[in-house]
Formats: C-alpha cells, structure tokens, sequence
C-alpha cells in the first residue's frame, strides 16, 4: 500500500495534480515520470525521510510498491 | 553473410526446414550451429575465437557470480567479468586507435616513447555481444535473473545468427525463455517475418544504397562541392543511416520470427522525435536502453548530489561511451559528445522552455511540435556529419561551407536524378504515414489487396536494386 506522504511526493516533484499509484505502478505508466525526472524523485524521498539510498537499490527497484517498501526498510 | 546476400536467401530456408524437422531436444543445437556456420562465413576464424572466449568467460563468471556469499565477492566477480569483456573489446577494437593516439601524444610531448603500430583485427559483431555478455552479468548481480545452467542456450542467446552482427542488443530475460519453448508451426508468424524481412530488403537495396551513391560522391569528394550539395547530402546520409540500419533490424526480426522468436524493435520513427532526448527514445532502442539502465543510470545515482550538474555529467559521459561503442576515431566521439552536449543544456533550460512555451500559448499545438521535430531533426543531422565525414577535416569543411555558394558541379548526376526523387518520395511516405513497421506490416494482413502490394514490393526490389553493399553498422 503506498503512503499518501510518498504519493505527495512523487506527485509533487513530477508536478502533477493527481494520479492513483498503486503498488504495481511503474515509473514509465506515470507521465512525466522519465529517467530524468527519476533521480529528483528519489533525492526528494531522501530529503523528506531522511534517509539515504544505495545505488543498488534505486535500480533494482521495479515499481512504486518497492520503493514504499524500501523507505519503510530505510526509515524503520 | 549479409542478409541481402544471395547466400543467406538459401542459408536462412535451408536452417529453417532442418530446424522442423529435427526433433525438439535437438533445435537449440541446429540454431546454435547455425549461428556458428553463419559467424564462420565471413572468413574471419578469430571471430569464433572470440565469441566462444566471451560464451565460456561469461558463462563461468555468471555462475560463480550467483553462487558467491558475500557482496564484496560478488561486487569482485561482477567486475572481474565485466573486466574480462571489456578487455576483449579493447584488444580487438580499440588498440590500433589507441596506439595511434599515442604515439601522437609522446610525438606532441617530444618523449622517447617507441609505440608500435597495432594491428586491426575484424571485430564484426563483437561489440554488440560484448555488450549483451556484460547486461547478463549486471542482471545476475543485481538479482533480476539468474544464471543460465545450460552452456548450449547460454552461447546461442549470445550467438543467435539473426541479431549477432548488428543486434537488436538482447536481455537474457526476454530471449532465453523464448529459445526454450517448444516449437510448433505458427502460420502467422511465418507469413509475418517473411514479409518483414522483404519490407527490411526494400528499404536496404532500393532507398538506402541508392541514397547512398548520392551521399558517397559527395562525402568522398567533399572539396568538390559548396552549399546546397553538402546540406542535401547530410540530409540524405541521415535517411540512409536510418533504413540502412532499420532496414536491417527488419530482416534481423523477420528472421528470427520464422523460429517464433520476437526479437526487440529497434526503432519507432526516430525522425519524428520532438527532442534529442526523445530521438533516444525511438533511435537504436536496445541500445539505448543499454546504455541509459547499465551506465547513465549508475552514474546519476552516484552525481545526484551536484544535482542539474550530475545529470548533466552523467549524460555527456554516457553518450562519449556511446561514441566511442561506435568505432575508434574522434570522429565518433565527436558525435556522442554531441549528443550529450544537447541533452546536458536540455536539463537545464527545459524548466524555462516550459515556461516560455506556455506564456507564449503555444504549449501542445501542432505548431510546436512540427517546430521541435524540425530541430531536433536539424541537431541530430548536424552530429551525423561527424560520424559520416572521412576526417574531422572533411567534417568541419562541410559545416563551414554548407551555406556557402552553390558551385556549378551538378548536385545529381544525370542519370541518379529520377532515382533520388523516387527515393524521397518514397521516404517522405514511409516516415510520415508509418509507425513501426511492425505496425505497418500488421496492418498490411488486414488490407483487401494485399497482395498487389507483395508483388509490387518484390518487383521494385528486383528492378530498382542497387549494387550491393555492407549494412552501416556491420563496422560496429
């Protein structure tokens, strides 16, 4: 289940009004969501949690709901 | 053996009714010998060589990879293989330019230095499984796959005869499944890759060498010409490259789908890209993908505290790389310099251009967009004359003087000027009315007369043929 402090986010970085992310949601189903944009997503996400990210785990990630699990992981 | 050779229009049929009717544990084994016979054809015995050294180097590194304990043994393992690879590609590509290079540099520095002139080597094919052995290992490290048991499948996911020479670039993740299913005769497919790869043989042999005798006599006689000549020619090398290469990719997937296998499509009308950005996205697709997932994305990771700055930075290192894939010259790494230099600006001012676009009210109009494809077009055709040109110095004389005065040398020779009209007409059709050509030869199975278009195609192929040549990208 994602959170609405991660959706908030996600949706405010990539400047979108709305949109349902769901677990099996991938980076390239929302708009604007690009491998440009991916890396302000995530130093959003650090910045907000306080948390800090390998590399390794940023690209293993295939969809919203592991990235959910991954903050959840990181920020106990 | 170029698939618009006479040798591989009875080697593919022949591979084809042995593979039916051989029994299914032994396909793999006829497609893999094959692909060897197919890699021997071009007289080259240390390719073989090569391909069975990166089969086995990968194969060992990959299981030993997977079975290591600790992350610091497998982060060894990973880079060990990966060491391995890159070292083959090296020896067999990048040598002779580096020897080169130099030798230049301690004549500069007036050092002592004896350098050796290197030998070329043939590296046919070699980058492009280079490149999909070392996506293999990634993928086992990062723990999207596992490691292929069987030695067999394992070197003919490198070696599959169709995409060996010039790609698609494969995963291990999409092909290997697909050479392990059962084989069972599929109508649509065989009438699908067919026409697929006659499709890919048009835009080769009628619109790309033809439009390459116009773009030869030019680049090869640069001096000779001023103005229009050297724009128009630019123009035309950007089509060439385009079905060239796409025309290939055709015949590549057409071939490949006789044995139910789907290879990745490589393009999806480059020339329509609204943005250098997008035009990666529709240009060389496997390859882009390689390079954006395995080194841009890493190294943005890494820079994401410089935050502009490193993506920026990321970009231009993974687009001097793609350069240099390309081939060992300046030439090259001019051209993916390029590249990176247009996207690296792009981060920064697209924020502003949004802005601009939408205090401008022009935001998604059709204006805009016909504007950006025209740009982008323009950006990408300027980087092609680094990458056609003989020299740097022959590129710079065409920048320089491609708006200079027409001089009196006949832009056409007499007799190809009814074949370059014919050819743009053509093109124009294609690139604007077409999607993929996946799209377009589906579509084609639901159209009345279809077959009034197969026989107009294969007559225009026998009658407006040019003299054979190399695909572009065999040299990569």
């Amino acid at each position: 289940m994602v959170s609405e402090r991660l959706k908030k986010i996600i949706l405010e970085t990539l400047q979108l009004e709305d949109f349902d992310l769901q677990d099996d949601t991938t980076a390239n189903m929302v708009p604007g969501w690009d491998s440009l944009s991916h890396v302000r997503v995530i130093i959003a996400i650090e910045e907000s949690y306080s948390i800090r990210f390998k590399t390794v785990e940023v690209i293993r990630l295939k969809n919203v709901g592991q990235l959910q699990r991954l903050v959840d992981v990181k920020s106990g | 053996m170029p698939f618009n050779s006479l040798g591989y229009f009875l080697f593919l049929p022949v591979v084809y009714l042995v593979f039916y009717f051989v029994g299914e544990r032994a396909r793999w084994s006829i497609l893999l010998a094959a692909s060897l016979l197919f890699y021997a054809a071009l007289n080259v015995p240390y390719l073989l060589v090569v391909l069975v050294l990166v089969a086995v180097t990968t194969y060992g590194f990959g299981i030993w990879l997977y079975q290591a304990d600790t992350p610091k043994v497998k982060r060894a393992l990973l880079w060990g293989g990966i060491g391995a690879n890159l070292l083959i590609l090296v020896v067999m590509k990048y040598l002779p330019f580096l020897s080169e290079n130099m030798k230049a540099l301690s004549e500069i520095l007036s050092l002592d230095a004896r350098i050796q002139p290197v030998k070329i080597f043939v590296a046919i094919g070699v980058s492009y499984y280079v490149f999909q052995a070392i996506s293999y290992l990634v993928d086992i490290y990062l723990e999207i796959e596992k490691p292929e048991r069987h030695f067999g499948y394992f070197a003919l996911y490198l070696a599959f005869f169709p995409k060996l020479l010039q790609g698609p670039i494969e995963r291990a993740g999409d092909l290997i499944p697909q050479l392990k299913n059962r084989y069972e005769f599929n109508y649509d497919n065989m009438r699908f890759g067919m026409l697929l790869f006659t499709w890919g043989l048009f835009k080769k042999v009628v619109i790309a060498d033809r439009l390459g005798l116009y773009v030869d006599a030019v680049y090869n006689d640069v001096h000779a010409f001023s103005g229009l000549p050297l724009l128009l020619a630019t123009y035309a090398y950007a089509f060439q490259i385009y079905m060239d290469f796409s025309g290939y990719t055709d015949m590549a997937l057409g071939s490949a789908r006789l044995f139910n296998i789907h290879l990745t499509q490589n393009f999806n009308s480059p020339y329509l890209a609204t943005s250098v950005i997008d035009f990666w996205r529709r240009w060389h697709i496997s390859f882009s993908r390689w390079i954006l997932d395995y080194i841009f994305k890493p190294l943005q990771m890494q820079w994401r505290d410089l935050k502009n700055l490193g993506t920026a930075a990321a970009l231009m290192a993974t687009f001097l790389v793609s350069g240099i894939w390309h081939g060992a010259s300046w030439g090259f790494v001019i051209w993916g310099g390029a590249h990176g230099l247009f996207m690296a600006c792009s981060v920064f001012y697209k924020p502003y251009q949004k802005k601009l676009h939408k205090a401008l009210g022009i935001e998604n109009t059709g204006i805009l967009k016909i504007w950006q494809v025209f740009v982008t077009f323009n950006l990408v055709s300027f980087a092609w004359v680094f990458f056609r040109a003989n020299s740097l110095s022959d590129a710079l004389f065409i920048l320089c003087n491609m708006n200079g005065t027409y001089n009196s040398t006949s832009i056409f020779k007499q007799n190809e000027y009814p074949n370059i009209v014919f050819v743009l007409i053509a093109f124009t059709f294609y690139v604007l009315y077409k999607k993929t050509c996946i799209d377009c030869v589906s579509r084609l199975f639901m159209f009345k007369y279809r077959w009034v278009f197969y026989y107009v195609l294969l007559i225009v192929i026998i009658y407006l043929k040019t003299n054979s040549r190399n695909f572009i990208y065999f040299k990569f």
